[in-house]
């Protein structure tokens, strides 16, 4: 504790470009490199450190058992010119996408139905019925999955069976195993913008739905004009959020086809993992993940900018 | 967010006083598991034990008490400290055995699969040549009750790195029950692949809408190669190297060594060979003619399970599958096995297991000890009680191992070695992550769609070619 | 006019419960197949139409879950390392989030943003350079290792930087112009509310941590350092030929102490996640 102190003092000791500070402004110098030591330090030792490992391992061949030797951008090069990693990253990307649009889509239309003209118990019912699946292991949910989707034996199938649908080569087909990742992927994961949206909701003022009511806007119309612009904030962070996590997907289509048929289902995240942990290709690995870490970094940064012109605050 | 001038103290009071005694309860509950959260209270981590990593899911608790406790009567002057790694399959296993050698944590010596052997033995491992040759003697017994296949397939360029433990050859399961049910008769163990076919197509007349004659999932080698191996192909080229002589001069019988080497060579991609595109043919064609299942991937395997419970007739697995059936409530009648079917030829794949000594453990002769051990009959019974996989050991395999849990035919498992001299084992050259990866991927591809065979092969003869190129 | 629009609205609600009933259907039908399973004779698992009220309930796959791993010791691993990343989190995003909410320094935007940046590195770009870090404190094949590292939160920080500025800022001037100083103020004013918003965090950190599986994969070796789920791997078997009712009944009682935090801490967490969509 005192060091951190110490680090802390001096720190605010050796900046002083402007005007004395008062002892107020100093007292809460210190008392936020206090309060953010912890936080700081833990992610510059577990976080940053072995990132810069990460970028500095790029640049070099390591297998693990050998020495590292110097490789220049070999393992870029490598990456841009690899099918799979290509394929990789257009997968991760069309999962994203409809991980992260159905989830949104699906959370917000349930958050709508859910309104207050229902009886309070089976909103909380339904609520808690929608948010469960957030609680499981992902990769328990998987191997429940796999059993739930088998083309000869799943139930999923014998359901569809009887609206006249023929079986579904749903995990062994290239054509549907995505939409088979990807409908596990939003089932555990859409409660999550559920929530996120119920509390968005609420947090809109009565009084413009009534004065919208009263206007005669009804139903769809006036969830498109008034609603949806209120919860744009609500749909950022959502979206922020959603992305983030789905373009590191990696148990949902690890245990459910271990990214085939072919490359179908193969993730960014599950080609890091296969060529540093099972082809020894520590150096290329660590630089797939690097551009992993730079697309998410753009797509975030990207979102951040439309929202200035599409989010309005209140 | 203020509290009521009447409720406000007494609460805040309490709650602050609950959250003492939380965070209190919180130290002292840290306190008293410090030993656990540290790890200090693991027996033999201080550095100078023994440590052997097996496959986790292989061995029960109990095995694993006997196997250390068996070792530990026998050497009281070693310490020994098992580490049973969680792992699915092998490349699960070898990924966290990797993790830890890059860490430079890495045990003494690591439980190895075929898979890995080679990748092993020309990274990581030490030859046993000199110990072999050392303790001749001792080891007599031992060779002359394992088929020399087993201990080639355990060789690279003239040495051996292992000594082999147990091995699973891919054999067919059947459930009589679906054999029954559609007048079918066990096939004679010199069926042909054209029998295999018509057997299947009887099945499925006999089966209902949701019965599958034939299942198989595209992992771990299991569902093309041994079609390869009949059709008198394979994945890889493959020759010997040479050498290896003193092995098989000083252990085994001049019929039995004939034509054995130094190990396996895998070196030329031989996918868009023409035997290699006539299994793929012959695949798709079961699978168009709904009499198998497409290839799955991914982990949690629900075979045993349909298998079991006759929603599948016929299945390619070995000597292990025993084990899972009983567990999965089995009668020893309900399912039988046989050799694989004839094609060209009618030669098996197999693979073995073995404990690797690493270059860089410092107590060789220590654990040298310990893979003599490892494969005394003694310390096997009590390891495979359970029929998880098939002893290395012939003896072993015989009428009372398999009263409980069967087959019937349970001789089939050492005859699949004993009958067919030149079945091998599965083709795993250093390369082997890269090899089994691109089998897998682009046999998905080729299987999963009518008229994708030709064009996967032909993906799957660069991606082999660029891969063998890579120095591992 | 207004009992036409009470027509409808009575018709479009049955549709609408509906709908929202098939869909919770589909959401928890996985759930309880998956119960219903477990305590199904294996030779039951894959029946269509599945018993999902089983004819002959067994539990039998649970007593085989219970002789084949040591349940309980699992569990006490899981437990002390979920509680106490939980404890853990509450604290530093507790501290941070509040010094990002109600501080000024300098630096806090960037500050804010490396924080928030760690959310985007995938656990597996860094597992080998955070195992050597590990090694070189010696804490690897320590449950501390797993812990440890999991004490600083992009997440939490984030909820508690939104919660804390929820709290109406005149409390703190109040405070301020009777003379408290920084410090007095976290402690007498600000702190004393925080309690819910930290109950968020523990709730989170402990859902999401006691299901942890990859971490603990790479990072443990000693089965006496097995957490729940890693322990349940060997109830898959020797290359996947393990039981589906026992893999599935291993499920259910790892789903179990989940799903009590759920049951306690289920309005905090979704207090906690709405909160954090409600832009400030």
């Amino acid at each position: 504790m005192t060091t951190t102190q110490h680090r802390a003092e001096a720190k605010a000791a050796v900046r002083k470009p402007e005007p004395r500070p008062s002892a107020r402004e100093r007292g809460t110098r210190l008392l936020a490199a206090l309060f953010l030591a912890p936080t700081v330090i833990g992610v510059l030792v577990f976080t940053v450190v072995p990132i810069a490992g990460s970028v500095v391992l790029s640049f070099f061949h390591w297998n693990v058992i050998d020495s590292p030797t110097f490789a220049g951008t070999d393992n870029y090069r490598a990456a841009f010119t690899d099918d799979t990693v290509l394929v990789s990253f257009s997968n991760t990307l069309v999962f994203m996408f409809f991980a992260v649009a159905l989830q949104l889509l699906l959370a917000l239309v349930l958050a709508l139905a859910l309104d207050n003209r229902l009886p309070g118990w089976l909103r909380s019912t339904f609520r808690s019925a929608f948010f469960f699946p957030l609680v499981l292991s992902a990769a328990s949910i998987s191997v429940v999955m796999k059993y739930l989707f088998n083309q000869e034996f799943g139930v999923i199938n014998w359901l569809l069976g009887h609206v006249g649908i023929d079986p579904v080569p749903w995990l062994t087909s290239e054509d549907s195993a995505m939409a088979a990742v990807v409908l596990v992927y939003v089932w555990q994961q859409f409660g999550f913008s559920f929530l996120l949206f119920v509390g968005g909701l609420n947090n809109i003022p009565k009084e413009i739905h009534e004065a919208a009511s009263l206007d005669g806007a009804t139903g769809i119309r006036k969830h498109l004009a008034i609603t949806l612009p209120l919860l744009s904030p609500t749909l950022l962070v959502a979206s922020v959020v959603g992305i983030i996590n789905a373009l590191q997907v990696f148990e949902q289509p690890y245990v459910l086809t271990d990214g085939g048929p072919g490359d179908s289902t193969r993730t960014v995240v599950m080609v890091i993992y296969q060529s540093a942990f099972e082809q020894l290709r520590f150096g290329e690995a660590s630089a797939v993940g690097v551009l992993l870490f730079a697309l998410i970094l753009a797509v975030t940064a990207l979102q951040f900018r439309l929202s200035r012109r599409f989010v309005h605050y209140q | 967010m203020t509290d009521s001038p009447h409720s406000g103290l007494p609460r805040r009071t309490l709650l602050r006083y609950g959250g003492y005694g939380a965070g209190a309860a919180a130290l002292a509950g840290t306190a008293a598991s410090w030993d656990r959260l540290t790890g200090a209270d693991i027996p033999g981590r201080d550095g100078d034990s023994l440590v052997v990593a097996t496959l986790g899911s292989a061995f029960d608790p109990a095995a694993q008490r006997a196997l250390r406790e068996g070792f530990q009567k026998l050497h009281p002057d070693i310490k020994l400290r098992l580490l049973p790694i969680q792992a699915t399959d092998w490349s699960d296993f070898f990924a966290k055995i990797l993790t830890q050698i890059a860490a430079g944590t890495q045990p003494d010596l690591v439980y190895v699969a075929t898979e890995g052997v080679q990748l092993f033995a020309q990274r990581l491992g030490v030859p046993l040549d000199t110990w072999v040759k050392r303790d001749a003697d001792e080891l007599r017994e031992y060779f002359a009750d394992v088929h020399p296949s087993l201990v080639e397939s355990m060789m690279y360029e003239g040495s051996l790195y292992q000594l082999p433990v147990e091995f699973n050859a891919a054999d067919m399961y059947l459930n009589t029950a679906v054999l029954r049910k559609a007048g079918a008769e066990l096939p004679p163990p010199d069926w042909t692949r054209d029998q295999f076919t018509a057997l299947l197509r009887e099945l499925k007349r006999g089966g209902g809408s949701h019965f599958t004659p034939y299942f198989w999932t595209n992992r771990l080698w299991g569902g093309v190669v041994p079609w390869l191996f009949a059709n008198d192909t394979n994945v890889l080229a493959e020759s010997k190297a040479p050498g290896g002589d003193w092995l098989w001069n000083d252990f085994y019988p001049a019929d039995q060594r004939r034509g054995r080497g130094g190990g396996y060579r895998w070196r030329t991609p031989l996918a868009t060979h023409e035997r290699v595109e006539e299994v793929y043919d012959y695949l798709a064609s079961l699978i168009r003619d709904r009499l198998c299942s497409r290839p799955e991937g991914g982990n949690g395997d629900n075979l045993v399970g349909v298998f079991s419970t006759g929603r599948v007739g016929v299945t390619p697995a070995g000597g292990f599958w025993a084990g899972g059936l009983h567990d999965a409530g089995m009668r020893r009648t309900g399912y039988d096995v046989q050799h694989f079917p004839r094609w060209r030829t009618q030669r098996h794949q197999f693979g073995a297991a073995g404990y690797a000594l690493l270059r860089t453990s410092k107590k060789q002769d220590a654990a040298w000890e310990f893979i003599k051990y490892s494969v005394r009959k003694d310390v096997l019974a009590e390891l495979f009680l359970a029929n998880q996989t098939t002893p290395a050991r012939r003896s072993m395999v015989q009428a009372a191992r398999y009263a409980k849990t069967g087959p019937t035919n349970w001789q089939v498992f050492y005859d699949t070695l004993d009958k067919f001299p030149t079945t091998g084992p599965i083709p795993a050259p250093p390369q082997v992550a890269e090899v089994e990866q691109l089998l897998l991927k682009h046999t998905g591809t080729a299987l999963g769609d009518p008229r994708g065979v030709r064009p996967a092969l032909r993906r799957l003869q660069g991606d082999l070619e660029k891969a063998m190129e890579r120095d591992v | 006019m207004i009992p036409v629009n009470r027509m409808t609205y009575g018709l479009s609600s049955w549709a609408r419960i509906a709908g929202l009933g098939v869909v919770a259907l589909l959401t928890l039908g996985p759930v309880i197949w998956t119960v219903s399973t477990s305590l199904r004779a294996p030779a039951e698992s894959f029946d269509l139409p599945p018993q999902i009220i089983p004819s002959a309930p067994t539990t039998e796959a649970y007593s085989q879950v219970f002789a084949q791993i040591d349940v309980w010791l699992f569990a006490l691993n899981s437990t002390l390392v979920t509680a106490l990343i939980a404890v853990g989190q509450m604290i530093t995003a507790g501290l941070a989030g509040y010094a990002f909410a109600r501080l000024e320094f300098r630096f806090k935007k960037p500050l804010f943003g490396l924080v928030l940046a760690t959310m985007m590195v995938p656990l597996q770009v860094t597992i080998v350079p955070v195992f050597l870090i590990l090694k070189s404190m010696g804490l690897t094949d320590t449950l501390l290792g797993l812990i440890i590292p999991a004490w600083p939160t992009a997440f939490g920080t984030f909820l508690m930087r939104q919660y804390f500025l929820g709290m109406p800022k005149d409390l703190g001037e109040a405070a301020m112009i009777d003379g408290a100083g920084p410090w007095r103020i976290f402690r007498s004013v600000y702190a004393p509310l925080a309690a819910p918003g930290l109950a968020i965090v523990g709730v989170l950190a402990f859902n999401y941590h006691w299901n942890e599986f990859f971490r603990p994969l790479i990072l443990e070796t000693s089965t006496d350092n097995f957490t729940l789920p890693l322990g349940l791997v060997s109830l898959q078997g020797n290359l996947g030929t393990g039981s589906v009712s026992v893999v599935l009944a291993g499920v259910v009682l790892s789903m179990i102490p989940a799903i009590a935090v759920f049951a306690v801490g289920q309005r905090p967490l979704r207090e906690g996640i709405t909160s954090a969509g409600v832009n400030r």
